[in-house]
């Protein structure tokens, strides 16, 4: 792919843009709760729209594309039954608790619910696993510019790692969330007319269809067994395992999509924000999906269209974004296409180290080192946690390189710190007898349950490191069930060690938990303002998806 | 200075000069009539969503009035 003079232009002035939203934003920052809270002043409508974009990083672009090639439409369950669902959730019952309660960010909810040694276990793991997915979005921009564009693989990182430091060093959180919402518009602009581009040539939807296997076609049909479809997982696990423990465990109790919520001018905008984020959320498919299985029809009919191969002979499904864009755009747009890939890295690295920064200060620093600092002490703290995010970031990169396996065993740990978290929420805010002695072995005994059902394992040749008691279709299977298997263990072991041990008293939970916190009165008279109608149409408009693409 | 801070004003304008630079692409570089048109079209179709930007801009500052 070689890029000329005009699309090199379309990168610089994103950069300029980027930037100089920083700089504008710089005066309006001052202390702490600007930083990093943007001051709880942020427009529903931009909430919103920064609520999908933190969540649209490189992963959701390039792996969500790679999905739609390999698993067809099974992938649009991670959002038309998980994402869609988990938010209606999130918006209509817990963004009350965690708005209403005046916590500044998840683990602090945990604090306020339960007790510091939960909240700390929360704020330790996120902080770790923040920068840690901070760095692997940067090594995969690096990585992708040196194979696709021949870039300089350490020049990209700098470049990447300087810019986003710069935009948020300057503007703090407000900055983030402003450029996610530039960002959200070129990464959908951009793909856009590659996804029509694609579609007129393979001849539309009848062309995909006569194109692509049936199997890749359906989101349900195939579920009776994993044989039966290209994910290899059955209808419970992805009902179960997905659909409800990962995506509200994702959606519901991550503060890096959380936080954007939380800036809500007021509890009602906190509400609506990831319920109105849920419209276009439901329609990404279109844009992050479609072009997988559009490579699929394009690859039947003509030549050209061929994924490279990795090491072990598999295509490399991770390439269906760049050989779409090499193929299907000319310069001018490609340098759009490719500004939306670069944008994409830089939402989720942006996203990542905001929720770092306001993790670190809020619930490490004020919480363990300096309890009464003034505004301005925790500014300047936040913006020193900027700078470590930044660095260790660019060193996590720079590991990745050269030790692939140690990414791949830290991301499988945290993905077994992050399987039970739902349980201890939904518990916490939905029974008033939950204690934080419960709350925290629950959580230590379902991480210890993901771990050890990964340990007993085995699918692809992954896992079974303790002894292969039972094997899985797929990867993707075994991931599912490994995150409803420990939702159980950290929900039982919550409920156990909770009856055993001493609660809170009721005034201490009045806000924090479902039957001890006044119903609100929904004054709202006008439809479109009340969350619990949004979600309906929200509701009703997936179901339409799922029927039609059944 | 104050619409710099309004939002749909900067992305507009991103989306304008964007718009604008592959329109006077298209008809400036020598590449095949098919190009041509993608970078056209695209072209129309960022300037066009940079004007929806601008009048919801505007929008807003007439109800605030």
């Amino acid at each position: 792919m070689k890029l000329e003079l005009i699309d090199y232009l379309i990168i610089g002035i994103y950069f300029i843009f980027v930037i100089g939203i920083g700089f504008l934003l710089k005066r309006k920052v001052k202390t702490g709760n600007d930083f990093l809270m943007s001051n709880r002043n942020i427009p529903l409508w931009i909430t919103s729209l920064a609520f999908i974009s933190a969540n649209l990083g490189a992963q959701e672009v390039l792996g969500m594309a790679a999905n739609g090639a390999k698993y067809g439409l099974y992938t649009a369950h991670f959002y038309w039954l998980g994402a869609a669902l988990a938010m209606i959730f999130l918006g209509v019952f817990m963004m009350p608790f965690y708005y209403g309660s005046k916590a500044r960010s998840v683990p602090e909810y945990l604090k306020l619910r339960f007790d510091e040694k939960t909240r700390t276990f929360n704020a330790l793991t996120f902080a770790v696993m923040t920068v840690f997915s901070s760095g692997v979005s940067l090594y995969a921009l690096a990585m992708l510019m040196e194979v696709v564009l021949g870039w300089n693989f350490d020049l990209s990182i700098w470049v990447a790692a300087t810019v986003v430091f710069i935009y948020i060093f300057l503007g703090g959180l407000t900055s983030a969330v402003y450029n996610e919402v530039l960002q959200f518009f070129l990464i959908v602009l951009g793909i856009a007319p590659l996804v029509f581009i694609g579609l007129d040539k393979v001849g539309g939807w009848e062309g995909i269809v006569q194109n692509v296997d049936d199997a890749k076609l359906h989101v349900w049909k195939g579920l009776d067994s994993p044989t039966n479809n290209p994910m290899g997982v059955d209808a419970f696990s992805m009902v179960f395992g997905l659909g409800f423990v990962l995506a509200f465990g994702y959606w519901c109790t991550d503060f890096l999509v959380v936080q954007r919520a939380m800036i809500s001018k007021n509890l009602s905008d906190a509400q609506r924000t990831p319920i109105i984020a849920a419209i276009p959320k439901i329609l990404m498919p279109a844009i992050v999906i479609l072009p997988g299985i559009i490579i699929l029809a394009l690859q039947s009919k003509f030549t050209g269209f061929d994924l490279p191969t990795n090491p072990n002979g598999d295509p490399n499904y991770n390439m269906v974004l760049p050989i779409l864009l090499q193929k299907l755009y000319p310069n001018g747009i490609l340098g759009v296409g490719i500004t939306a890939l670069i944008a994409s890295f830089m939402s989720g690295m942006a996203g990542n180290v905001t929720a770092f920064n306001t993790v670190w200060t809020f619930d490490i620093y004020q919480s363990h080192i300096k309890k009464n600092g003034s505004e301005k002490h925790y500014y300047y703290i936040g913006k020193a946690a900027t700078v470590a995010g930044i660095l260790i970031s660019i060193m996590t990169a720079y590991v990745a390189r050269g030790f692939n396996n140690i990414m791949d065993l830290l991301q499988l740990v945290f993905s077994f710190v992050n399987a039970p978290l739902f349980a201890t929420f939904f518990l916490g805010m939905f029974w008033k007898r939950t204690t934080g002695h419960g709350a925290f072995w629950g959580l230590l005994a379902g991480t210890g349950t993901a771990a050890l059902t990964h340990g007993l394992t085995v699918a692809e040749g992954k896992g079974g490191w303790i002894a292969n008691i039972h094997e899985y279709y797929s990867g993707t299977g075994q991931a599912f069930n490994i995150a409803w298997i420990s939702f159980i263990a950290c929900f039982v072991v919550t409920i156990l060690i909770s009856l055993v041990t001493q609660p809170k008293a009721d005034e201490e939970l009045v806000g924090l938990v479902y039957s001890l916190t006044p119903k609100q009165k929904d004054s709202s008279k006008v439809w479109y303002k009340n969350p619990l109608w949004l979600g309906v149409i929200v509701l009703v408009v997936t179901l339409v998806f799922n029927i039609i693409f059944f | 200075m104050n619409k710099l801070f309004d939002l749909r004003f900067v992305i507009g304008l991103f989306f304008l000069i964007i718009g604008l630079l592959l329109i006077g692409y298209s008809f400036l570089s020598d590449a095949t009539e098919y190009k041509k048109e993608v970078n056209l079209y695209c072209g129309l179709l960022f300037s066009s969503f940079a004007l929806l930007m601008f009048m919801l801009k505007q929008k807003n500052k007439d109800d605030e009035v």
